[in-house]
This record gives C-alpha cells, structure tokens and sequence, in this order.
C-alpha cells in the first residue's frame, strides 16, 4: 500500500492506483479527457498533468499514467503544471464551436469544466475553425462533430469496452474523426452511455434533444426496472414529464454504463402526445371519476363480491413489475382478507424456475456483475444474457477481454460481444453438456469430495458414460480445470424447471474441486427475486386463477401492474375466462388490453414517481427514489385543464400499494390509510428487512437477501428422467418463446422509444431442420398452433439447437395461441407462404 | 464490383497471411492498382475479404496518405512539404505546378492525368524540393524539370489501358 503526499496532504492508496485516483480519494479532481476509470489510462490528451517535486519520477508528469508509489511528492497546483494544463486546453479549445448556448451538453459538460479549470478564457489562434459533416446515427445519439476535442472515449468504450465494430477513429491530424463508415442507426445497444462519457457535446440524447437544460432538471437516484439486474440510474425530470435517464455508478452491478432499453426506455412514464397514451385518470366502467369515487366504488364493488359468495372469490394478481412495496401489500392483503393469491407467476414452470434460483443461492456462491468481470471462464447455460439482462453481457465482455473463456449452452442462436464458444443445445440437453463440462474438469479430484457430493459425482460419470460429448468439450473441460474463478451464469426463461439447481450444484461442486466458483442467475424481471421470496407453497399461479375462474371459484380479480394479456399464452382462453368475471380491478401505469377491459381502473405511479424497493437477481436490495410527482407533462401535451384547482393534473396517480390498500378496505382493527407504511409491512412479509428502513434506510450498495449456505440441491435425477423419456412425438419442433432486448417486453410495447429500436421479429431454427422440411432463410411461413396461426420470417443458422423453434414473443404479432407451454408443433403445420 | 479475377487473386494473398487483417494495406494497394482509387463498393467488399468491418478498414484508409477515398488522376503529384523542402522553396513548385495544370491543391487536371497532392517528408532532403510521382521521386526540382517530367508523363500516358 504506496503512501504519497499531494498538494501537501498523505494518503495511502492500495497497490496500482493510479496518481489521478488517488488525488481524487483526498477530493482532489485533477483535470482529464481521455481518462476514464473504466476505460484505463492512455495518457493522450494531456490534461491531467501535475508536478512531481519528489519521488521516482520528476517534473511535469501525465497523472493517469503513473501508478501511485512510496515516498512522491505531487503537486497539481506547481506553476509549471498549471500552465502545461492551461496551453493544453487552449489548443483542445481552438477548433471547438463555442456553441454552448446551443448545445445540449451545456450545464454538464467537462470540457466546460475543464476550460474554466485551466483557465483558458481568450482564444488567440485567428485561423479559421476546422468544420465536419455529422452522421446520422440512429434513433437515440445525435451527432455533432464540430464539438469534439479528439479524446478517443468513444472509440475506446464502443470498440474495447463493449465490443461492437461500426464506429471508430477515422482520418488524421486535425481532421481526425469519429464516426461510421456511412451514416446509420449504431449496432451497439450499449450506445447511450457515448452521451454520459464524451466529454463535450459531440454524442447528445436525441430524446431529449432541445428540451431542457440541464440545471432545470429535477433529478434522483433511480433504479432500472426492465430486466432482473437492477442496474442503477439518475433519472431527471422537468415540467412533470421524465426527460432522460443516466447510469449511476454503482461498483457491484452496472459500474459506470447503461443498456439502451434501460436508458431510453422511460417514455412510457410520460402521458401526452409523443408518447402512447398513458392512463392518469381513475375510471369506473371506462369513464373518468373522481379518485375518491373510483376507490370507494372498488371497494364496495369488492365487500358486495365478498358479501355474496365469499372472499376467496376474489384473487389478487402481481407480477414481476411490481415494487417489492407493492408485492409485500398483494401480500398483506391476501392474508389478512382471505383473498386468494397474490400469484406473480404465469405458470408453474416459471415460478418453480425462479424459486430454485431463489433457493440454490446462498451467500457463498452468489456472485455479482463486477466479479463477473473478474471471472477467469465462465460459463452461460439456457441464458441469452445480450436479450434477457444485457448488462450482463458487457460484464462477460470484460471477463473475455481478460482471456477469460466464455462458454454458452443455449437453443438459441447467441451473439455476445466478445469472443465465446456456443454449443446449440435444446433444453433438455443443457444440463448434460454443462454436466459434461463440468465434470471432465473436476473427476480427478472427485475421491475428496466428500459425502454429499458424492450421489452427485456418479450421476455425472453415469451421464458422461451415456453420450459422446461434442467436439471442443474436452479442450474447455481442461481449461476450466485449470481456471480458479468460475463463473456459471444460468437463465429461467428456456431453461427445464430443473436447471437452475442443477447449474447451483455445478457450482458447488466446481468449489469442492478447490475454485472460487460463482452463480449468477438471470430472472424474469425487476420483481421476481421479491415474488419467489414472497411466494408460499401452495405453488399457484395465474393459470390456476384461469381454472378457478372459469369453475367459477373466482368472481373478482385484482390486478396489480400486471397484464395478463400480454403474458398468457392462450389469448383465446384468456379472453372468454376473463369475461367470466363479474368484477375486474385493476391498477397499473400501461394503458394495457387488462385496463381497457377493468371495472375499476386506479392509475399507479411508475418508478419515476415512487420509492419502490426492487430485489435484483443476486438478492441486492436497492432504493429507487421518486424523482417528481408525475401528471399531464406540460411539454408536449395538451393545455393543462383551464379550471382552477390546487391539484396537479393527472396527478391521481398513487403507489400501487396505497392504491391497492385503499380499495381493498382498511378492516376496522387496522389504521386508516394513513396508519399503513413500507417500514412496517415489509418486514411483517418478509422478517429479513428488519431494521432495515426503507428507501434511505439501505445501505448504498444494497444488502443482499441470502441464505447464508443451501447446500447440494439434488434434484437433477428428476430431470435426467424427463430428459430420457421424451417427447411423444420426437418429429415436433419445441416451440420456445423468448425475450428481446426491445419488442418483447411490456415497457417496449408502451414506450416509443424503445419501439423505435425494435427490429421485425423472426423465428430462428437450425439448419439442417429447415432442410428437412425444405425452407431457406428469409422464407415466410404460417405456423399453425391448437389455436391458430400467425405468420412469420424463418432465420435458418446452424448455431439454432436442433429440434426447437425460436420465436422472439414480440408485441408486433399475436402469438398467444397455444393451448399447452411449452408448445410442440409438428413439421407439416409449418407451412411456407 | 471488384473483377473476379482480383477478388480471386486478393483471396489467395489473405490466405497466406497469418491474421487477415494484417494484409489490409496489400488487399487496398492491389485494388487502387486495378481501380485508381478506393471506392465506397470496393471498401465494402474489400472488408468482407479481410474479415473486418467497413469501418474499421476506413480507419486504416483514411489514415494513411496513399490510400485515395476519392479518384484521383493518373499520375498523384505529391509535393514534400517538409522542413528541408520547405525552406527550399516548395511553395514555389507547387504554384508552377497548380499553374501549369490550373489546378489547386488538392485538384486533379481536367484531362484526368494529374491530382496534385501535398506529402511529409520523403527523405530526399539532399536534392530539396522534391516531389513523387506515383512511385516515382524527382529532385532538385526547377521549372524547367517539371515541365520535362509532366510532359514526359503526360506523352507516356496510353489511355487503351496499359503504360
């Protein structure tokens, strides 16, 4: 651990902090462009120069390039050093525009900063500014390349840190320049974070392009609900309307970046022309009430139904978007008002799924997205980590841009940003080949393992002995034998229920075999960790509710931020069950199939507008704070309501959880509405958050929820079962509906900003499959299921596991016609159109 | 389009290099060799050969000198602009040049035969100013060199195809 002085002041660094980090951590912020923590260091544009007075190096020095040693002397205030930053900014400055007032990056801008820092105010150079052509860039970066001061951040996050080939360095000189080869939308999905790192305005937000400035903005720590990670965000608002969202550094989970859907998918927060039409006004029956109308008339609908037939004719539903307030609340309410439910889960698969995730991890081997970046071969089994958590794949890119191996076991045609090995495998097969790998690489040490690994180990010499394993799998099972920090990540998704515990017991066994091993889980959404860990045993879920209505056990149904129609897979069915119903309540932020068709429709407040607790997949508890009140936005609306009222319009909108309180009825034992808050029914649900306060109550970097050791799980002898026995008919393909990044989820079908990105869907299949029933890529076909049909373009590749097809459940065609999940469809109901 | 036969011969020069890439320069000298210049059509399939993306084949071309994103004439006059030569007066080369052709810098003559190009330093500080010609280096430049070299050049100029 160096010990330096700078600027006159000691501090002891660990090993290899660089001089500009460590000045930093004494609150020191040297001056820099090209410097970035998570880009390295590369020393180019000189900046961040300081003086060493003592030490092994001497005179004016680039503080980013040398590592902090014993016995330096630096200071960042020497003459000399001030005067080398401030000729350097002068020539930075010299072809800039001087545009601010035009500039969208004006107000937070570091070569602003910087400028004013080195104090260069008069420009001397009389020669005429050097001038660009800007790129088109796609539907979220806008381009201005007159403002660039050559930093090279671009380049270097968009090629070295995430991996993706279409925009660089070009030319040279003073006529270097950054951009594509021809104009474009950028491939990148990680190209929102160009705005957070350039250092002036050459890449702005188009989304928030001309509408606000950037002190005006009301601004929060927020979270990102669209995906299980919970990546973290500043989110900021202004004139009632959320105008952007930014990463929030936090050093477990995102580090300094962002995905694109998480950065630009907020607008569905935002009512208005501009954006789909969201919800802000209570309703009975369709028609706009008053708030106090609409909660009465729902609640005293809700006592009529429990009044005639029961309160068990009542159920209540959440889902993986919900808040952990509001889930903890379905909860309450549930036990204490004989309610039936809550369920969060579509079907059993997927909540035992999840609950086994929940389940096998334990403190020990949970791992986060930094120690992913850290892991020395890692391996993705039944995971698309790009689609299903794409931060994720960012983490794996670092740990490849290590040499860390990168092993993916999917049905899917995987892309990842870096270089990895795919083996195509349908779902049945995962578990095998990650039991092959696995156990390849530890069998020489199985004699040590001990007794409970023991029942484990035969089984996987018994699979090994069964099948040959693919090529290439001897040379991974080597290199993961001789690897220390193993990571497994493991989707929920296309996975067999008994796949999460079966990666967990890979993992454990990895540990016997003396390596650090980690698992990392990738769950359906921003709730799920909170839904599992809510969820009792009665394994029910919404399709029990869809039986129950239909035998008639059901007369109302509470839906809290859920919409059935967009998840259930038989629409159909669906459809006539819910027309059953004499009572339908529900609360949510979309404007979805599930409200047009509510009794009672109460708006909820989005993220953006609440606290909201949120459980990401590794059991990290974080804060999202509200960030305004929401309402009417006042920018591109219509006029606010010319009547006067101390009300802000549309601003009836409430926490699902207090909406949810109030209409289900304060029993006389409990408080008034008033009386009820997160701190105390959390932890009434759920013991662990026991003196833990909510919202900012937290510790920054959020407790993680686990057990402290789970233990071999054992159920994979079930498993190897199922997998034996097969199909009825082996000739079907298994249909498998999965998750893109944008156009399958709900938030990209009521956002416009996520839907601009969204490409046409396609069904991928393997090669050799469409051969045998003779289509070729970019064929259209009819694929007729039990409840009809829907068309669709085939993408043929042989990186598509044999004997499934792949199909994105895209909000742009009906595919909600199956009748049994998974579906299997048989060739000749594939017809080419 | 690139001809078959380049495509062909350019595949066989990537197949014998050890990474592709490493024969980016190669594969874009052989083609403005054939086609004068490095067009949009010829940098895409150019890429694909070498296995990179158009991008970053751009980012090669445009940084060196001797790759032409744009067409070019005949004959690129590139005139050293470098500290020998340009104490020896190289400004007063190209002027004549820019003249005699009316062409600015950067220009190429209206017959198609010459672009006028400025270059760094090409080590040829003992006869300054210089200049080279396609592969070609003139030195101890005067006007009446210039005019032998360009009139020579443009006599030699065969415009069936082949020099």
């Amino acid at each position: 651990m160096p010990r330096l002085i700078i600027d006159e002041r000691e501090i002891e660094v660990p090993e290899g902090t660089k001089v500009i980090d460590a000045a930093q951590r004494l609150g020191i912020v040297i001056p820099r462009f090209c410097y970035h923590e998570a880009l390295g260091s590369v020393g180019a544009c000189r900046m961040c120069a300081v003086k060493f007075l003592q030490g092994p190096f001497k005179g004016v020095q680039m503080s980013c390039m040398i590592d902090a040693r014993d016995g330096m002397v630096v200071s960042t205030t020497d003459e000399e050093a001030v005067l080398f930053r401030k000729r350097v900014i002068e020539l930075l400055m010299m072809n800039h525009p001087l545009d601010c007032p035009v500039c969208d990056e004006g107000g937070q801008c570091l070569l602003q900063d910087e400028t004013v820092s080195g104090g260069h105010g008069r420009r001397r150079f009389r020669g005429p500014k050097r001038t660009y052509r800007d790129q088109y860039l796609g539907p979220y970066i806008k381009h201005e390349m007159n403002r660039c001061i050559h930093c090279y951040r671009c380049a270097r996050f968009y090629q070295e840190f995430a991996g993706y080939r279409d925009l660089g360095p070009l030319r040279i000189g003073d006529r270097m320049y950054f951009g594509r080869f021809s104009d474009g939308s950028l491939e990148s999905p990680f190209s929102g974070n160009l705005v957070d790192i350039c250092p002036t305005g050459v890449y702005t937000d188009t989304t928030a392009r001309f509408k606000l400035r950037r002190w005006e903005l009301e601004r929060s720590p927020s979270l990102c609900n669209q995906c299980s990670l919970g990546c973290n965000t500043a989110a900021n608002a202004h004139h009632r309307g959320v105008m952007r969202v930014e990463a929030r550094f936090n050093s477990e989970v995102n580090g300094y970046f962002l995905c694109d859907a998480g950065r630009f998918g907020f607008s569905y927060s935002n009512g208005g022309t501009g954006h789909r039409e969201r919800p802000l006004s209570p309703r009975i029956a369709g028609a706009p009430a008053s708030a106090h109308a609409a909660l009465t008339a729902a609640r005293e609908a809700l006592d009529n139904i429990a009044a005639k037939y029961g309160p068990r004719a009542i159920a209540a539903a959440g889902s993986h978007r919900n808040s952990f307030e509001s889930q903890c609340m379905l909860d309450l309410i549930c036990r204490t008002r004989d309610w039936r439910g809550p369920v969060f889960f579509w079907g059993p698969e997927d909540r035992r799924k999840t609950l086994s995730a929940v389940e096998g991890l334990d403190g020990e081997i949970a791992v986060s997205m930094r120690e992913i970046e850290k892991a020395d071969f890692v391996i993705v089994v039944g995971a698309d980590p790009l689609n299903e958590a794409p931060m994720g794949a960012l983490a794996l890119r670092q740990a490849a841009r290590k040499n860390a191996p990168v092993v993916t076991i999917d049905p899917r045609p995987i892309f990842l940003p870096c270089g990895f090995e795919h083996f195509p495998a349908a779902p049945e097969k995962i578990e095998r080949y990650l039991g092959m790998l696995v156990w390849k690489a530890v069998e020489k040490d199985a004699a040590r393992f001990g007794k409970d690994a023991e029942e484990f180990c035969r089984y996987l010499a018994a699979e090994c002995e069964s099948c040959e394993p693919p090529a290439a799998m001897a040379r991974l099972s080597q290199l993961l034998a001789s690897c220390s920090r193993p990571a497994i990540i493991c989707g929920t998704d296309v996975t067999l229920q008994t796949t999460p515990a079966f990666a967990a017991d890979c993992v454990r066994l990895l540990r016997l075999a003396g390596k650090q091993a980690g698992l990392f889980f990738l769950l359906p959404g921003a709730g799920s960790f909170g839904s599992a860990l809510l969820s009792g045993t009665d394994d029910k879920t919404f399709a029990d509710l869809v039986e129950d209505i239909e035998a008639g056990r059901v007369r109302a149904l509470v839906v809290g931020e859920s919409d059935p129609f967009h998840h259930y897979p038989d629409r159909a069915r669906l459809e006539s069950a819910m027309s059953k119903l004499e009572l339908l309540v529900a609360i949510d932020y979309f404007p979805s199939e599930t409200v047009r068709r509510a009794s009672f429709f109460y708006p909820s407040s989005t993220i953006f507008e609440t606290g909201s607790t949120y459980i990401n997949q590794e059991g990290r508890v974080q804060f999202a704070h509200p960030v305004h009140c929401g309402g009417v936005p006042i920018r591109g609306g219509e006029h606010p309501p010319r009547v006067y009222s101390d009300l802000v319009p549309g601003g009836d909108h409430l926490p699902a959880w207090k909406a949810l309180w109030q209409i289900a009825g304060t029993p006389d034992k409990d408080a008034g509405p008033g009386g009820i808050s997160p701190e105390k029914f959390i932890p009434a649900a759920l013991p662990a958050f026991d003196g833990l306060k909510a919202g900012h109550g937290y510790p920054v970097d959020g407790p993680r929820l686990l057990t402290a050791k789970a233990g071999f799980q054992g159920k994979w002898e079930r498993a190897s079962a199922d997998a034996r026995t097969g199909p009825e008919n082996p000739e079907a393909f298994e249909l498998l509906m999965v998750e893109w990044m944008f156009g399958t989820s709900e938030f990209s079908a009521w956002s416009d900003s996520l839907d601009a990105a969204a490409a046409a869907p396609h069904m991928s299949m393997n090669s050799k499959d469409a051969a045998r029933i003779g289509l070729c890529d970019g064929d259209t076909v009819s694929v007729e299921l039990d409840g009809g049909a829907f068309e669709i373009v085939v993408s043929v590749s042989d990186r598509t596991a044999e004997g499934v097809l792949v199909i994105p459940r895209h909000h742009s065609f009906e595919w909600r016609k199956m009748k049994d999940s998974p579906a299997r469809v048989s060739a000749e109901k594939i017809r080419k159109i | 389009m690139l001809p078959d036969e380049l495509k062909f011969k350019l595949r066989e020069m990537i197949a014998g290099a050890e990474s592709p890439r490493e024969k980016a320069i190669d594969v874009m000298f052989a083609i403005q060799e054939l086609q004068g210049w490095m067009s949009d059509e010829a940098m895409v399939e150019a890429a694909e050969l070498l296995g990179m993306t158009p991008l970053e084949l751009e980012e090669l071309a445009t940084f060196y000198d001797y790759i032409y994103r744009s067409p070019v004439g005949r004959y690129v006059i590139k005139v050293c602009d470098s500290t020998v030569c340009w104490l020896q007066g190289h400004q007063r080369v190209i002027d004549y040049i820019s003249s005699r052709l009316s062409i600015p810098m950067g220009g190429t003559s209206a017959d198609g035969l010459f672009t006028l190009l400025p270059v760094c330093c090409i080590g040829y500080c003992d006869r300054a100013p210089a200049m080279v010609v396609n592969n070609r280096v003139f030195g101890n430049l005067t006007p009446e060199k210039i005019d032998r070299v360009l009139t020579q050049l443009a006599e030699k100029a065969d415009f069936s195809g082949s020099e």
